[in-house]
């Protein structure tokens, strides 16, 4: 019975976050094409080391735009493997966040390989590597959480900005890498995962231990209510480097966004301020001023 | 010195409870040499008289200079119509110009706080807690997630939406909204790429194009007199006719040279688009770059046309309607006047209205070609194609970057380009470039005086960088050499002044501040030694 309870749970957690990560990502990439707020350096630019960008060549517009994909690619890279800003920008946090990350990193990439091993891509070399897996990015997971946690309670900085619910992320974040970690421990060889797992998501009624039940619905937990928080950020990141402070396409180059821009201007206004003249369009609110003349 | 923040709790950050007494001078973060005894007069408090007007804000300076309601009615009325307003900002009807970089930043801090001492205000204040990055922010996501999220009013404390909005929430956010200048450090430094000055300044456009309250000196005396007189300086075309013949005179008289102004030549290379700040402040300034034009043998003109001879939008700081007013007007200037490009003179601001923000607005029938005054000064210097002698600028030059050009643009080799060229003694100040701190005058700071807001600006918006100033100067401090203190941007100028005003600096340390071009005419061997005069203006 606890097994089809934990498998119900597991699949509705599972459905939940991903279809709360799909909501999100689909509001944030279906937002009206905005006005450029580009912030330097941007990755792709050839004068990126001094944070130089197309504007400072003579005659810009007659010049072959050059994009360094390659730049940008490594630019992510660091800021998601290494935490390059923190690390450059908040030394001390870094410390706790780095091995937090990583530990998460690690538990994605044990997942996706027990997922593998349950599709039947299994070998003794996985299995070790698995385990590995288990142990430390259980362990860097609960001991980065636990370090976050202790500074957001005692540096005024931290705790002032930090409710009761992010104390109680970290907390679960805690138990569930302190409890992987005992899993990986327990079960050597994690042999008897990918089938449990199996048996699980299938309903077969398999028996699973009480530590790894507490495992799996505290992690399926994490994922219920990880898109209704700002650990998004693992993908809203994307918006906000390549989509505003990296977007610098001059708009010529882009007629389909022209075209947006375009529908832009006929949506409704209407801002309540005398001077912005609301119930109009909005391009006509931008060609007019109340109080003059149409057009003047 | 540091006491560390006086609001100590989320209860008392949600109320703004405890920064009620107001700048404490004696946290200011410290000065070098000539500096350490330096005293801080304190900001003076507004008078009971004033008090009875305007709504200060809870450090106890007032820059929007929000009325005092007359009755409970209008209190409601304006919490009322602020909730209104934030929920426009939340369409894309009515925000499609900024919606999806507002709703990542609003959505996605993780409170980190890696964005706080990247803060000129915040670090220079000596870290009071009211002027963190995340402050103004933070306040209105509770607001956001109470009062407009479905659901916002199940569980707020342990959500940590635990606020209650009042009249005076209201009018001390929106008093906020006008403590930082837009200068996007703390968003450079966001690991995640949450940008606290965009909902700083959507904050502002929330007041302004909702509830009609917006900083003076940007509104009404700044963006409606621009679109009703032609400039924000209150200057019409019969104004700036007197002032181009007093150019053409004092160009013969200081430089020895017979420079016309060109006014409304059709199909010229280049429509130059001033701040007419200069014109007034600085016309020292326009001299130059006529110079340096004729000398280039470049075909420019100036526009007599309605806002054609200010290149100033204010609108860029508070409100996007007025901005788009002011930036159609610019481009339909120069489209009329038939010039082949538009030149950004020496203004910041400038810079990025009519370039990248402009870019995703202005119709296709309307676009002009608009380019950097730096990267044609650096063509012309670099290229050598005026006759410059750099040993007559022998004396010690630093740069003071416009965060509107090298941040928000990426405009940052040229300008360096020019003065390796010609100032043997050129340094940069720490850090510089993209990562410069701000003058303390952005977003319209530098045009507001009234209350005490100066006296804010200068002790506590500008101290970083009056800092910095100092300590590029400090192998030569000294009165007796004197030091030139380069800002090519108009708002970044009269802050400078207000700066070197306030902090005796020309007595104390000999520093004297201008422009880019003002220099670059010192060198030229065709014009009278001396352009520059060495008195504090």
């Amino acid at each position: 019975m606890v097994g089809y309870l934990l498998g119900g749970w597991v699949w509705l957690c599972l459905v939940t976050f991903a279809g709360g990560c799909l909501l999100r990502a689909f509001k944030y990439a279906t937002a009206p094409v905005h006005l450029r707020w580009d912030l330097y350096p941007v990755a792709h630019e050839p004068g990126r080391d001094h944070g130089g960008s197309y504007f400072e060549q003579l005659e810009w517009w007659t010049k072959k735009r050059e994009k360094d994909h390659l730049a940008e690619i490594f630019a992510m890279a660091a800021e998601i493997l290494l935490l390059k800003g923190v690390w450059e920008n908040n030394r001390r946090l870094w410390w706790a966040s780095f091995p937090f990350h990583w530990g998460l990193y690690l538990l994605v990439g044990t997942t996706l390989g027990l997922m593998a091993v349950m599709v039947g891509l299994g070998s003794p070399f996985v299995t070790v590597v698995l385990t590995a897996g288990g142990v430390i990015g259980g362990g860097l997971t609960c001991l980065g959480a636990l370090a976050l946690l202790v500074m957001r309670s005692t540096d005024q900085k931290l705790r002032l900005y930090t409710t009761p619910l992010d104390r109680a992320n970290l907390l679960v974040l805690v138990l569930f890498g302190g409890l992987t970690v005992a899993i990986a421990v327990g079960f050597p060889g994690m042999n008897d995962v990918p089938a449990g797992l199996v048996s699980l998501l299938s309903f077969g009624g398999a028996t699973i231990p009480a530590v790894w039940a507490l495992q799996i619905a505290v992690g399926a937990l994490f994922l219920f209510y990880l898109p209704l928080t700002r650990m998004v950020h693992f993908f809203a990141k994307y918006f906000t480097y390549h989509q505003v402070r990296w977007d610098d396409q001059p708009i010529e180059e882009n007629p389909k966004m022209a075209s947006r821009l375009q529908a832009a201007l006929a949506f409704g206004v209407d801002w309540s301020a005398d001077h912005v003249g609301g119930g109009r369009t909005w391009g006509e609110v931008a060609t007019t001023i109340p109080g003059m003349e149409e057009g003047e | 010195m540091m006491e560390g923040p006086r609001i100590q709790t989320r209860e008392e950050m949600s109320s703004f409870l405890t920064e009620n007494e107001g700048v404490d001078v004696n946290r200011l973060v410290p000065l070098p040499f000539p500096y350490e005894d330096w005293q801080d007069e304190p900001i003076p408090r507004l008078t009971d008289s004033q008090l009875e007007r305007i709504v200060p804000g809870p450090d106890g300076i007032a820059a929007a200079q929000i009325p005092v309601p007359e009755s409970d009615e209008e209190r409601d009325r304006v919490v009322a119509s602020f909730l209104e307003g934030l929920r426009k900002l939340l369409t894309k009807e009515n925000n499609w110009t900024f919606l999806q970089p507002f709703i990542l930043s609003l959505e996605n801090c993780v409170k980190c706080q890696t964005c706080a001492d990247a803060c000129p205000i915040y670090t220079g204040s000596g870290e009071m807690e009211v002027y963190r990055p995340t402050f103004r922010a933070e306040i209105l996501r509770k607001i956001v997630d109470r009062y407009i999220k479905p659901g916002g009013s199940i569980f707020p404390k342990l959500r940590g939406n635990d606020i209650e909005l009042d009249w005076d929430v209201v009018v001390r956010l929106a008093e906020l909204s006008y403590r930082c200048t837009l200068c996007r450090r703390c968003a450079q430094t966001c690991p995640v790429g949450v940008d606290n000055a965009l909902i700083t300044r959507e904050i502002r456009k929330l007041f302004s194009q909702e509830l009609g309250i917006a900083m003076p000196e940007l509104h009404e005396k700044g963006t409606v007199k621009q679109l009703t007189v032609g400039s924000s300086t209150g200057l019409n075309p019969a104004g700036l006719a007197d002032i181009m013949e007093f150019a053409e005179e004092d160009i013969q008289e200081k430089a020895g040279l017979n420079i016309p102004m060109p006014m409304d030549v059709e199909g010229a290379e280049y429509l130059v688009m001033h701040n007419a700040g200069e014109f007034l402040s600085w016309p020292e300034n326009l001299q130059a770059f006529a110079i340096i034009l004729e000398a280039a043998g470049i075909k420019w003109t100036l526009s007599s046309e309605l806002l054609g001879y200010d290149s100033v939008n204010y609108g860029l700081f508070y409100d996007d309607v007025q901005y788009s007013r002011v930036a159609l007007k610019h481009y339909e200037v120069a489209k009329n006047l038939g010039v082949k490009k538009m030149l950004v003179g020496e203004c910041g601001h400038a810079h990025k209205a009519l370039m990248p923000i402009a870019d995703r607005l202005i119709p296709e029938e309307l676009r002009v070609r608009t380019e950097s005054c730096l990267v044609l000064l650096e063509d012309l210097v670099v290229n050598e194609k005026l006759l410059l002698d750099p040993s007559r600028n022998d004396f010690p030059v630093t740069l003071h970057d416009p965060c509107n050009i090298t941040r928000s643009m990426g405009i940052v080799q040229p300008e360096r380009n020019i003065l390796k060229k010609i100032a043997p003694r050129f340094r940069e100040m720490e850090p510089h470039g993209v990562h410069n701190y701000c003058c303390g005058g952005g977003s319209g700071f530098a045009i507001c005086s009234s209350l005490n807001f100066s006296q804010w600006r200068t002790r506590v918006a500008g101290r970083l960088k009056f800092r910095q100033i100092l300590e590029a100067f400090a192998d030569e401090i000294g009165p007796g050499t004197k030091k030139y203190l380069c800002a090519p941007c108009s708002n970044c100028k009269g802050q400078m002044r207000d700066l070197i005003n306030y902090y005796e600096a020309w007595d104390r340390c000999g520093i004297l501040y201008g422009g880019l071009v003002e220099l670059i005419v010192n060198a030229m061997v065709d014009v009278r030694e001396g352009f520059i005069e060495w008195e504090m203006h």
